[in-house]
């Protein structure tokens, strides 16, 4: 039981603006004290004065001294955030809810699905995974942006390709003259690749469309319910399991979340809305 | 449980009149033809109403005020006695208590109230048109989650300790006034009107399915009752406003890094909306149905407290004239049809 004020957010200095992508950008932030959280596990970052949004970080969390957070512009306080530079003060409060079940990965064929920003979590599991490459049989990544100039971390995808036990496929939804490789969601990339599905786990993060798209081709590819994981988009205000906003049915989010087998949530009300 | 003791009308003003310079004194006064807590002094305890239900407003607006800045200390309090608050409301405690003591995070404002007022609650001698805390296994009389009961008779005042903080605020009106034990006919007149108004609830609300069934029928109910029932709705949220277990909240941000919790419901627009545009309460009577939902089939499913009392405020209050019960009656009828 935590005593100390629930809402009252740590400062964070903001030190690095990535651009990753024309709508996306990285904020390294460090905040006053270490800030330790699990792959997956959500914050609620403060832009002070305007808003609280709640995002899971996109770095290594084995790194303890600074965090980065990877953000679309897509609503009010995101767009603010965007316009953010070097040296301001963040708040941020966290970690919350439950992250990847890394204990369930480790051992595994581990088929992971990503589309647009979704990639910002799932890059800090791959972190995590990579740190950990003597417990991972082998990792195998699947991207979908809209465009290749959408596509975020870059070298990073070239950095992870390299990589022992690790393959990526990309794709786009629609190319352009640079783009040479895969054209179609990220879905179409589940034809190519070998993967021992009976002793493999799936990990699912991008758009509600994409996401439950990806679950029926995992399904009909023949993934069980509960290989598959996903993260889920929900409106998690508080992070506490209290203000109710990010409720889905009888979880809340932000805590029993925002990380789900398919078999936790499928029979739950709207789930990809 | 312990004795019950008794104390003469006059004695209690006397009582009363000492308590309002010590403590916030709040009670039930009437206004406009309802009534609802007011803090009274030494010159108007003369207006409280005793033993009626109900406040318009339940007594969790105490504990959680509609806004509240959650990030500046919170200054101590002069102690506060709330009398007047009937066993709905005080049932009502257990899930807001679960909501913000318990699951792993503790609100500190929510808590310094909770430990710092002093509950009177009152036995309910009549009832009021959408009273049905008898179907969801309560009783119209405090039974938990406060420290004294009161019930008044013509010139006399009833009062019974259920906690070891009203023992001791019994201890202190003795310095006031003269309290003496009630006899075993007196006691045992009080357990009877309990039985009688236990009864009324009862008939008056036979059809009324109970807790865990009004959970199954929702959960098989078809969208067409929960369209036709929504078709007045306007979203006022009144109905969560005023409700004594509902709890959800926002935070607004203010300048250096504070925060106002303010209360919230599903039943306005966009409570569930996220950045990207995706609402899964987009539609009204989904988000109509959602508060039925929440209280009914999934709170039972993570929390030990249930998540409506049977006050009736939801309906009392609506404007559009949607009544709760009546909803619950067809969804019961409909299933032995």
């Amino acid at each position: 039981m935590k005593e100390t004020n629930i809402y009252k957010p740590l400062r964070a200095e903001l030190i690095e603006v990535i651009e990753e992508s024309p709508t996306i950008k990285s904020f390294v932030l460090v905040p006053e004290q270490e800030f330790s959280f699990a792959t997956g596990q959500f914050v609620e970052l403060t832009l002070n004065g305007t808003g609280e949004a709640p995002f899971t970080p996109s770095s290594s969390p084995l790194v303890k001294d600074r965090i980065e957070i990877t953000i679309m512009k897509a609503g009010y306080v995101t767009e603010k955030i965007h316009n953010l530079k070097p040296g301001e003060i963040m708040g941020i409060r966290g970690p919350y809810g439950r992250g990847y079940p890394l204990d369930r990965l480790y051992g595994k064929e581990i088929l992971i699905v990503g589309g647009g920003c979704g990639f910002a979590p799932l890059r800090s599991l791959l972190y995590n995974l990579e740190a950990e490459k003597d417990k991972v049989r082998k990792v195998t990544f699947c991207y979908g942006s809209k465009n290749p100039a959408e596509c975020i971390y870059k070298p990073y995808i070239e950095n992870l390709k390299t990589i022992d036990k690790f393959e990526v496929h990309r794709t786009v939804d629609v190319a352009d003259e640079t783009w040479a490789g895969e054209v179609g969601v990220a879905t179409v990339l589940l034809d190519k690749v070998e993967v021992n599905i009976d002793d493999s786990v799936a990990v699912v993060c991008g758009p509600p469309i994409m996401m439950k798209f990806g679950v029926m081709k995992l399904l009909e590819m023949g993934y069980k319910d509960r290989q598959i994981y996903l993260s889920m988009e929900k409106n998690m205000s508080c992070g506490l399991g209290k203000c109710g906003h990010c409720m889905m049915g009888e979880y809340f989010v932000c805590k029993d979340g925002p990380v789900f087998s398919y078999d936790e949530i499928k029979d739950q009300p709207d789930i990809w809305k | 449980m312990d004795k019950m003791f008794v104390i003469s009308m006059t004695d209690w003003q006397a009582v009363l009149g000492q308590f309002s310079a010590s403590y916030s004194l709040f009670a039930p006064v009437e206004f406009n033809g309802s009534q609802d807590y007011e803090l009274v002094d030494k010159e108007n305890t003369g207006n409280i109403i005793y033993n009626h239900p109900k406040p318009a407003t339940p007594v969790k607006t105490f504990f959680l005020p509609v806004k509240e800045n959650v990030t500046v200390e919170s200054g101590i309090e002069k102690p506060a006695i709330i009398m007047g608050v009937p066993s709905c409301d005080l049932a009502a405690l257990d899930i807001l208590d679960e909501m913000y003591l318990q699951r792993d995070y503790t609100d500190i404002y929510y808590k310094n109230r909770r430990e710092n007022f002093i509950l009177i609650g009152y036995d309910c001698r009549s009832i009021v048109e959408n009273c049905h805390c008898t179907s969801y296994g309560l009783k119209p009389y405090p039974e938990k989650n406060c420290d004294l009961m009161l019930a008044r008779d013509r010139h006399l005042v009833f009062l019974q300790s259920l906690s070891a903080r009203g023992a001791e605020l019994l201890k202190e009106m003795g310095k006031y006034a003269d309290i003496i034990k009630a006899s075993k006919d007196e006691a045992s007149e009080i357990n009877e009107k309990r039985s009688e108004i236990t009864r009324l609830l009862k008939d008056k609300n036979k059809n009324l399915p109970g807790y865990e069934l009004s959970g199954k029928l929702i959960k098989d109910s078809p969208d067409k009752i929960w369209k036709s029932y929504a078709s007045t709705c306007v979203s006022c949220g009144a109905c969560a406003a005023i409700c004594p277990t509902c709890t959800c909240f926002l935070l607004i941000d203010r300048p250096d890094f504070e925060k106002i919790r303010q209360l919230d419901t599903c039943q306005y627009p966009g409570f569930e909306k996220v950045a990207a545009g995706e609402d899964p309460l987009g539609e009204l009577f989904v988000r109509f149905r959602n508060r039925y939902q929440c209280k009914y089939v999934w709170k039972p499913l993570k929390f030990k407290s249930i998540a409506c009392t049977g006050c009736g405020r939801c309906i009392d209050t609506c404007i559009g004239k949607i009544s709760k019960n009546e909803l619950l009656e067809e969804l019961a009828s409909e299933k032995n049809s």
